[in-house]
């Protein structure tokens, strides 16, 4: 079964002059699992029953698509807040749009971005609340978080583009209602981007434009600009 | 008493140095307890580190033997196909969970077990309300690592409380083998699990010494073996002190003190693991400081055991004391008590006038410098009592027979002397100096000493010598040499009847002479002429002219050896004969 990942945030009318690009990530062979974010008294062993699961890497991709074309209006994001973690850990928003993270959980949690403290308003959200935020300038990439649960950590990146996707656990990812035209296609890798050359695809008119990206082996991060 | 001396300063030498060893020693001791007192803390803070990490594994052992359990796989498996968890399922899942942590055996039995499915979800909660179900609690290290197929061990914060938790993954067996969830079981951190850990560390002959334990999230109290309200800060300020992610090493660092109320403690720290690391948990382990003992507190702290035969030289102490007693008893006896002894002794005889002096030379040091000064003493008193007699003469005038305070003319023998011994260290005594009245009637020639002063009335009072210059004593008649006439005696010359009672008279200072008559010398012619009379003896013979030359000649004599002003003389009966005494008169 092949579940879409792929997210479109602006809908709006390109149904007529609107291709869909769809593809799947070449994926090398899973990494090492990274060590644990917390120790307890003993290290952890693996079961005797079966083997491990692989470490999947595909919670952390975010698939990216950018044009010529800017987004005038870009739409409301809405990211989920389920328990300890968000339903999403990276997410990508368009430059300027309204981020609105909704606590679907049943605790309370107060939220700050470790980047920029004023980010998101200050207080908590409480259960089946909301807090609404715009995203800021493209380009940046913010870590949110709850200091009391320092295990909660979720990865904003904004981006000058609508059209960005997630891929499902096997890599495979669709962006709808992209105007045809030629893109550069850019992968983020846990709110970095991935240390590979931009991959030129141009979406037709009409149907399906199919594209298989090539993600490096050991998830190599292109260096940060200062 | 030189050794003495020597044998107490040596006694007061060795005093002081054991005062001083006395009241000094506890500090190195003290310091020493105190250095074993923070090992002792630092192996402590080891050793439940270790005793906490068994616990973990006794924990996951346990969390994966509640994982195989065949309704738990099943009941987790069948969530985990579930898009949404109902209320019915959560219920039937809680109490398969609750009836499986009743069956536990021990006394480890878990506070609460969280039953997760594949997705992350809570599916129930077992004997707690900490979760609900349908809660997301993946994203926790310790959820998503037992999802990937991990047992490991954590230790969360929860609600101000602190959980040991450990989780297993729950492993459905049958083929296809997959993953079905996960078991969370949480042990909650507890005074009695404090006290368990630290139980090794107590002894109850020495409370005073046992090692205690607390728990802490921040500035919070969780749990500890004692009801202790230590000093937050003093442990934060330790807690900020610690870094690097070895958190074992903690346990190594520099134990510090801290006070809780009127107590003061010396504790380590260690941070604890996992997830409650950023609520800044840690636990401390702490000893209550051993007072300051000091001289006294360190007496106070020893017991019977101390002073048994077997850790407590008391043969040795003993022969010491013994030792140094009769040490100090042997030379106070040759110092003091056998010279006092003797001295004493030689006193007893001086007052029975066995002896006449102390034995200088029977006695040392200040017993012997004693003797030199009581016979000192004793020479001055003789000296003073002539004087004094002479003096008592002359205030009185002639003393009846036997008296001190005249000099009898007549007496034929040696002029009585002082009783004054007549040795004296160094030599002899000096002679004493026989009284100026010694002479005679009967001497033909003046005494030795000083020619005759010319006679006048008024002669100015001579000073007497400091020292008197021995004259020659006064030989006895038999004595003699036989070609010296005896001396002319009065009896030779007067005859007359001795009168009952003395009649003093005194001298004039005029000079006898063939002319005109001294009314005095005449007086006491006249006197001593009917005295002798009246005594029956012959007076043929008796001139005045040579009576008074006799008397002239003795008065200057006397005024010459005494510096007296004037001589009395006094007409006595002596023996039924007439007797006349001479007495210088000193003051007028």
């Amino acid at each position: 079964m092949v579940r879409a990942l792929a997210v479109v945030l602006v809908l709006h009318a390109v149904a007529a002059h609107a291709g869909t690009l769809i593809g799947k990530l070449e994926l090398p062979a899973p990494p090492e699992r990274p060590p644990p974010a917390t120790h307890g008294f003993l290290d952890r062993t693996e079961n005797p029953l079966a083997p491990l699961k692989p470490y999947s890497v595909t919670a952390q991709l975010v698939v990216e698509l950018d044009g010529d074309e800017k987004p005038a209006a870009p739409p409301q994001v809405i990211w989920r807040l389920v328990g300890d973690s968000f339903d999403r850990p990276v997410i990508a928003v368009p430059a300027g749009a309204e981020v609105v993270i909704r606590d679907d959980s049943k605790t309370a949690r107060t939220l700050v971005a470790k980047e920029d403290g004023k980010l998101i308003p200050p207080g908590p959200i409480n259960p089946n609340g909301t807090k609404p935020f715009r995203s800021g300038d493209s380009g940046k990439v913010y870590t949110i978080g709850d200091s009391d649960a320092p295990h909660l950590k979720g990865t904003l990146i904004v981006v000058n583009t609508l059209y960005v996707a997630y891929p499902d656990e096997l890599g495979r990812f669709e962006i709808a209602d992209v105007p045809p035209g030629s893109y550069k296609l850019r992968i983020w890798y846990g709110g970095k981007l991935l240390d590979r050359p931009d991959d030129d695809v141009t979406i037709a008119t009409k149907g399906k434009t199919d594209f298989n990206p090539k993600v490096p082996a050991g998830m190599p991060v292109r260096p940060e600009r200062k | 008493m030189f050794l003495s001396k020597i044998w107490f300063f040596v006694l007061a030498l060795v005093a002081a140095a054991a005062a001083i060893v006395a009241l000094v020693m506890p500090r190195p001791a003290q310091r020493t307890l105190v250095t074993e007192e923070r090992h002792r803390l630092g192996v402590a803070c080891g050793v439940i580190d270790i005793l906490l990490a068994d616990d973990a594994r006794n924990r996951v052992e346990l969390a994966g033997t509640f994982a195989r359990a065949p309704e738990i796989v099943t009941a987790l498996e069948n969530a985990s196909n579930a898009d949404r968890l109902d209320e019915a399922r959560s219920k039937q899942v809680r109490e398969l969970g609750e009836k499986l942590i009743d069956d536990m055996k021990g006394s480890r039995k878990p506070d609460f077990a969280w039953l997760i499915d594949r997705r992350g979800r809570v599916v129930a909660s077992a004997k707690s309300s900490s979760a609900d179900a349908g809660d997301v609690v993946a994203g926790r290290p310790l959820v998503d690592d037992a999802l990937a197929g991990y047992l490991r061990d954590d230790l969360w914060a929860l609600n101000g409380t602190m959980y040991l938790v450990a989780a297993a993954p729950v492993v459905k067996r049958d083929p296809p083998v997959a993953y079905a969830g996960v078991v969370l079981l949480g042990h909650k951190v507890t005074n009695e699990l404090a006290q368990k850990l630290v139980q090794t560390f107590h002894d109850d002959k020495h409370a005073e010494r046992n090692i205690d334990l607390a728990f802490f999230l921040g500035n919070d109290d969780v749990a500890g073996s004692q009801t202790t309200a230590l000093d937050h800060k003093a442990l934060g300020d330790a807690v900020g002190k610690l870094s690097g992610n070895e958190l074992a090493k903690d346990c190594q660092g520099d134990a510090f003190d801290l006070t809780a109320g009127n107590d003061a403690f010396t504790a380590v720290v260690g941070r604890l693991p996992g997830e409650a690391q950023s609520h800044q948990a840690f636990f401390s382990v702490y000893i209550k400081q051993p007072e300051a003992r000091g001289f006294v507190g360190t007496l106070k702290a020893v017991d019977k055991q101390d002073l048994s035969f077997k850790y407590f030289p008391w043969l040795l102490v003993g022969g010491l004391f013994v030792l140094v007693l009769a040490g100090g008893i042997g030379l106070m006896w040759l110092e003091a008590d056998r010279p006092l002894k003797r001295l004493a002794a030689d006193a007893v005889k001086l007052a029975k006038n066995e002896q006449e002096r102390l034995r200088e030379e029977a006695h040392g040091g200040k017993f012997g410098s004693i003797a030199r000064s009581v016979n000192i003493h004793i020479d001055k008193l003789g000296r003073d009592a002539k004087s004094a007699r002479t003096n008592l003469d002359q205030l009185l005038g002639p003393a009846p027979e036997g008296s001190l305070g005249t000099i009898d003319l007549l007496a034929g023998g040696p002029i009585p002397t002082s009783p004054l011994p007549v040795s004296r260290p160094g030599g002899p005594a000096p002679a004493v100096t026989p009284p100026p009245s010694d002479f005679r009637f009967g001497d033909a020639t003046p005494p030795p000493g000083p020619p005759p002063r010319p006679t006048h009335a008024a002669r100015p009072p001579t000073p007497a010598p400091a020292r008197p210059t021995p004259p020659p004593a006064a030989m006895p008649p038999a004595a003699m040499p036989p070609t010296t006439p005896p001396p002319l005696r009065l009896d030779d010359d007067i005859l007359g009847a001795p009168t009952a009672k003395p009649v003093p008279i005194a001298a004039s200072a005029s000079q006898p002479n063939e002319g005109p008559v001294d009314p005095y010398f005449k007086q006491v012619y006249d006197q001593f002429l009917a005295v002798k009379k009246s005594c029956n003896e012959p007076t043929a013979g008796l001139t005045y002219q040579k009576f008074a030359e006799k008397l002239v000649r003795n008065r200057d004599d006397l005024i010459a050896k005494t510096g007296c002003r004037e001589v009395r003389f006094t007409v006595y009966v002596k023996d039924g004969k007439a007797a006349l005494k001479a007495t210088p008169v000193k003051d007028a």
